[in-house]
């Protein structure tokens, strides 16, 4: 499974259930629509952490990484070691 | 005794001792001479009575804040999100008159679009930075946490009681807000001495074990309930501070306020008004008690708001009474036999998301707006952290191509971001209805439970 069906899955199983991955486009803003609130975020990195092996540290962590699929998926191949 | 103005003590500050440090914000200071410099050049572009400041968390924010207090303009703090354009329009159509005397126009965090906003009259935040100073011992020495968004009314405590004593405001940058070995590491760094916040911060650096923190000598709670377990553990997490619990609306600042002795285990009470306040309960025949008594705590503050903005006739919240204007605050209380006042719920539907004040049923009428619901229900799920959680679930029309993704867009141009359910089901069958027909909102709840 490609990174991104990997992430979209993820999202729309934590934060949005009854949305099919399919519905969630790689450019829909999950913070402005309220999918992914601060505490959210927290568990958003938690994960990538865990299943991508990135280590993010916490003076890096910014919230417009994680705006859309799209920049998630950029954030990872920017960070995967 | 007339309460000191809070610009002028800030501009005495600056020019006595301009390379106090002002605020702590990332990796620096900002000096009481840079912070009233900066206020000046944001001053210097007011052309009207009001002015428009979007509360991003920034030392910039608070220099445009000065800017206003300095020319003696009112500064309208609309939340940093979408919603606050509709805010922005408001502040052109304003009248001087509408704004003469007033320091700082908050807005309710009430969830539709359109909220009510309140005209604090500057020298009621005069008083209420008289009081906060010295019953927190606020001096030039002092360092003061701010964790609440700049627009909350937590924030004339945390920083512009902070200011006004000459005292260092150490700002939490919201993108680490929910990291508590961040706010530890703050907390620590600076020495702060004063912490105000929501329960979810205690909750977070408990949860974390973030104990010690010893240089806090002060600890107040504010806004929710404390969860019994974050309770107890306050002394260890702040081994060297006295706690209290206090309670306001953003209408009338702060009103009561409770010092645990270290016996409380549940909920903790608000405690006695504090000087100066009338607190009165209007029982549910209607009738103004001063007894030991239970019904909806009415408040007249000496830090409150006259009205809201433009509230006209339809405003029935603030009452005038023996000479006095009153805020019908919505909270039920109880008044116990030795005066103390414990918090026992809403009137209304209102819950709180994260420190927010939301309307379930203003959120419905939102999301039912949309051509395509046919209808829809938005409860409140209790959440540890969050205080609650809503859970929106919609039928829409056969046929309709709605998804919880697009209903979601149509939220977000409408509401406040925390009013936006973290949840919504859109589905094609008809919402579970109780024997009487109404939807068994219970069993909405609980569905909203099992998934968390």
């Amino acid at each position: 499974m490609s990174p991104e069906r990997q992430v979209t899955e993820y999202i729309v199983h934590q934060f949005q259930p009854g949305v099919t991955a399919d519905e969630l486009d790689a450019d829909y803003d999950l913070l402005a629509n309220g999918i992914i609130d601060s505490l959210g975020l927290l568990r958003l990195v938690d994960w990538l952490d865990r299943t991508f092996d990135i280590a993010v540290g916490e003076a890096d962590l910014a919230p417009s990484d994680f705006r859309t699929v799209g920049t998630i998926c950029k954030f990872i191949k920017e960070r995967s070691r | 005794m007339t309460a000191r103005s809070l610009a002028e003590c800030i501009q005495e500050h600056a020019v006595r001792d301009p390379s106090a440090p002002a605020l702590a914000w990332r990796e620096r200071y900002i000096s009481y001479g840079e912070l009233t410099a900066m206020a000046r050049t944001e001053a210097a572009a007011y052309a009207d009575s009001a002015v428009f400041v979007r509360a991003e968390k920034a030392p910039r924010t608070i220099a445009r804040i000065l800017g206003c207090l300095l020319r003696r303009r009112a500064a309208l703090l609309a939340p940093d999100d979408q919603s606050a354009p509709a805010l922005g329009d408001l502040v052109t159509e304003l009248a001087a008159p509408e704004t003469a005397g007033i320091a700082f126009m908050l807005t309710t965090s009430g969830s539709t679009g359109k909220p009510k906003v309140v005209p604090l009259p500057a020298a009621a935040v005069d008083r209420f930075t008289d009081w906060a100073i010295a019953t927190f011992q606020i001096g030039p020495q002092t360092s003061v946490l701010n964790y609440a968004p700049l627009n909350f009314d937590l924030c004339l405590l945390d920083v512009w009681a902070t200011l006004k004593a000459g005292g260092c405001v150490v700002l939490v940058d919201p993108q680490h807000a929910t990291q508590p070995e961040y706010v530890a590491r703050l907390i620590n760094t600076h020495r702060v001495d004063v912490v105000q916040s929501v329960p979810m911060l205690y909750t977070l650096l408990n949860d974390a074990g973030c104990h010690g923190n010893s240089s806090v000598r002060h600890v107040m709670f504010t806004g929710d309930v404390m969860p019994g377990r974050v309770l107890t553990a306050l002394p260890r997490m702040f081994d060297n501070a006295r706690f209290y619990n206090i309670y306001g609306c953003t209408e009338t600042n702060d009103s009561f306020m409770y010092e645990l002795d270290g016996t409380e285990s549940g909920p903790v009470p608000i405690g006695s008004p504090l000087p100066g306040v009338l607190a009165l309960i209007a029982d549910d025949h209607g009738d103004l008690t001063s007894g030991a008594s239970h019904g909806e705590l009415w408040v007249s503050t000496p830090f409150q708001a006259n009205g809201y903005l433009r509230g006209g006739e339809r405003d029935d919240r603030f009452v005038r009474h023996d000479g006095r204007i009153f805020f019908r605050s919505g909270d039920r209380v109880t008044r116990r036999a030795d005066g103390i006042f414990a918090l026992d719920g809403r009137i209304d539907f209102q819950v709180k998301v994260r420190g927010v004040r939301v309307n379930p049923q203003e959120i419905e009428a939102v999301m039912a707006a949309h051509p395509a619901v046919a209808e829809v229900a938005v409860v409140a799920v209790p959440d540890d952290l969050a205080g609650h959680r809503l859970l929106a679930t919609v039928r829409r029309y056969s046929g309709a191509e709605l998804t919880g993704l697009s209903l979601r867009e149509h939220c977000a141009m409408r509401l406040s971001r925390p009013a936006i359910p973290s949840v919504v089901v859109v589905a094609d069958e008809p919402l579970p209805r109780t024997a009487t027909g109404k939807i068994d909102r219970q069993l909405l709840i609980s569905r909203g439970r099992s998934e968390s």
